[in-house]
């Protein structure tokens, strides 16, 4: 146990460092001939949300020599049409189109959206950006300037603003603490994980995976992404700057439902790492801790628990301020909240393999395939 | 004339490098043909739970990424080396006892098979979708390691639902194989950098995965150490229909004494 908690806690400290070292660094290549890497930028969009307009508009913003936006909507009566259709009369100058209609190739409905501007985009380079996100100016730039020998994708740590209703505010302490130094940590441990609401890749090199139609079975496409391209030997390469994904308004229920699907999905995909997982989170390894000071050392398990809890939230917060984010006064009522809540999101998590998705009911297989659930089943 | 080696393992099992990592080496080295055939383990076996753990195991759901890669990289392992690579698979039936385990390699096989199948199943399946069934090291492989007896001890009963039966492993050459009639065929077993210094099959075929496989079922063969430091030979080649026939050839014994 002690010796758990020392490395749960070395981890911790080390993976705290290493974000700030990571975020705080310039991309390689400003100075890069950024009119030889023209990008298709790839949006799937599904509804609209209140900051769905600045979202896009962000896009429409972007600095860079060459790029095009493809906006891809599966019903022609979606509510985020209206918005594509009048950004676009709104900036002619950007080369932008919207693709209605889907290839219904597998039970990702994401890839399936995603398939007909994948085809059709003009350039090789290839960015997928979701909906949700919205960038600086010079994002595209500061991203392809990460572009190194050997690196066969980028990916950004999504980092959790604007958000109201306390399924947002959790999101936003997970997304600003726990999930953004663990990003960072398992890219630096050699098993990176991508994030699929900005991947900037080459079609080419996906091709040679069987492009992204091959992930369509998969729940988590950007995940499986990921490991196709390690698998061809390619290294992803995580952008020093933090994406905003605007969080708006969710409810503790949307972010348990959200919770229950990632963990279901991770159980699938990387069962080991899931089955540590109590034990790396703070309560867990903090659990683990006190039973071990208080039985080798005589310390009060209550008063190295709250030792504990102390050490990790002066790590996370220093990882929130390494991203940008904005601290608040209830920072650390959610934050322990989340904290409380890992064990019995993992608990749930472990005890099913279905999820609910934009409205379908999905099994989940081993490796992380999906099928759709019989009805009444 | 040119070199292949046809048992070997990458990153989606168990093996150190990628697939396009492979293809560079053995291309870079004058290899004519290879075959990748990662571990595909029992899912439902303690074995085949901790491989998928620790992620050492095709799997369904890595199964079509695995071809997909391994064609994209036939293509360009022939346009940039002329260098055939063949797809398959290795079907391992694991157990705590030797004499219970078998691995049993599909050369040339594109289609997923569940490992869970009977070793005489999984023969019949794996020639019937037009891949060669090849007995994997089926007699100790002279290191301390699990073992896999299972098909050697029944190699009466098996004989005919294999097209071949590793006569070397690595840098062993196994004299218990060599000194009978069953088809042979000799491969690395490639796992890291240092199993290319390993025996080999030799093939005087068109490259070309079918004539290749069809070579091997017709014994069209011979076998040879390969020894990349060296970049040439350090052994006569071994003629296939020179092995288990009549007495001992001292060439044997001088590749066993090697």
């Amino acid at each position: 146990m002690l010796v758990l908690w020392g490395t749960v806690t070395g981890l911790l400290v080390y993976g705290t460092w290493l974000t700030i070292r990571h975020l705080s660094r310039e991309p390689q290549y400003l100075d890069a001939p950024f009119a030889l890497y023209p990008v298709s930028i790839l949006k799937p969009l599904k509804g609209s949300d209140p900051d769905l307009r600045e979202n896009l508009q962000s896009f429409f913003n972007l600095e860079y020599p060459r790029f095009e936006l493809l906006f891809s909507l599966a019903d022609s009566r979606d509510s985020a049409r209206p918005i594509v259709e009048e950004l676009m009369r709104a900036n002619p100058s950007v080369s932008a189109k919207l693709v209605i209609g889907e290839l219904n190739i597998g039970t990702n409905p994401k890839v399936n959206n995603l398939l007909l501007t994948y085809k059709m985009a003009r350039y090789d380079w290839l960015l997928i950006s979701d909906s949700n996100i919205r960038v600086e100016k010079n994002y595209l730039k500061r991203m392809v300037a990460q572009l190194d020998a050997g690196v066969g994708m980028i990916t950004s740590v999504v980092m959790g603003t604007h958000s109201s209703g306390v399924g947002a505010r959790l999101d936003e302490v997970y997304l600003n603490t726990f999930y953004a130094r663990g990003m960072i940590l398992t890219a630096h441990l050699g098993r990176p994980c991508v994030v699929g609401k900005s991947m900037l890749f080459r079609r080419s090199t996906a091709e040679r995976f069987g492009g992204i139609q091959a992930l369509g079975q998969f729940l988590a496409e950007d995940y499986m992404a990921g490991e196709a391209m390690r698998l061809l030997g390619q290294k992803i390469s995580i952008s020093v700057d933090p994406i905003c994904q605007f969080l708006g308004d969710a409810s503790i229920k949307s972010f348990w439902h959200r919770h229950i699907r990632w963990g279901r999905i991770r159980k699938a995909q990387a069962p080991l790492a899931f089955l540590f997982e109590p034990v790396i989170t703070c309560v867990g390894s903090g659990f683990l801790g006190s039973m071990a000071f208080s039985y080798f050392f005589g310390f009060s398990a209550l008063n190295f628990f709250c030792a504990h809890h102390l050490l990790w939230l002066t790590c996370d917060l220093v990882v929130v301020s390494a991203l940008g984010a904005e601290v608040s006064l209830t920072f650390p009522f959610f934050w322990l909240v989340r904290e409380f809540l890992h064990l019995p999101l993992w608990a749930h998590a472990s005890s099913g393999n279905t999820v609910k998705w934009r409205g379908k009911k999905l099994q989940i297989m081993e490796g992380g395939l999906t099928r759709p659930c019989q009805k009444n089943a | 004339m040119f070199l292949a080696d046809l048992h070997i393992h990458s990153t989606f099992s168990d093996g150190k490098l990628t697939i396009p990592e492979i293809v560079d080496l053995y291309g870079s080295c004058g290899f004519g043909a290879i075959a990748i055939t990662d571990h595909l383990r029992e899912a439902g076996t303690l074995f085949g739970r901790a491989a998928r753990y620790l992620e050492k195991t095709l799997t369904l759901s890595t199964f079509p990424l695995y071809q997909a890669i391994l064609s994209s990289e036939a293509e360009r392992a022939w346009k940039q080396y002329r260098m055939v690579l063949i797809p398959g698979v290795e079907f391992c039936k694991d157990s705590f006892f030797h004499h219970r385990a078998a691995h049993i390699l599909a050369i040339g096989l594109t289609h997923f098979l569940p490992a869970k199948l009977s070793v005489v199943d999984l023969a019949r399946n794996i020639r019937g979708l037009g891949a060669l069934a090849v007995a994997a090291h089926p007699v100790s492989i002279r290191r301390l390691s699990h073992q896999t007896h299972y098909l050697w001890d029944q190699r009466e009963e098996l004989a005919a639902e294999f097209d071949a039966w590793e006569v070397a492993s690595g840098p062993y050459l196994f004299t218990e194989v060599a000194n009978t009639r069953l088809p042979k065929l000799a491969n690395s077993n490639f796992h890291c950098l240092k199993h290319i210094n390993s025996w080999k099959t030799a093939f005087e075929c068109e490259k070309h995965p079918e004539s290749i496989l069809e070579a091997i079922r017709k014994q069209e063969l011979k076998f040879k150490f390969y020894y990349r430091e060296k970049g040439h030979d350090l052994m006569d080649w071994v003629d296939a229909s020179t092995l288990g026939h009549g007495d001992r050839s001292s060439g044997i014994r001088d590749l066993v004494n090697y």
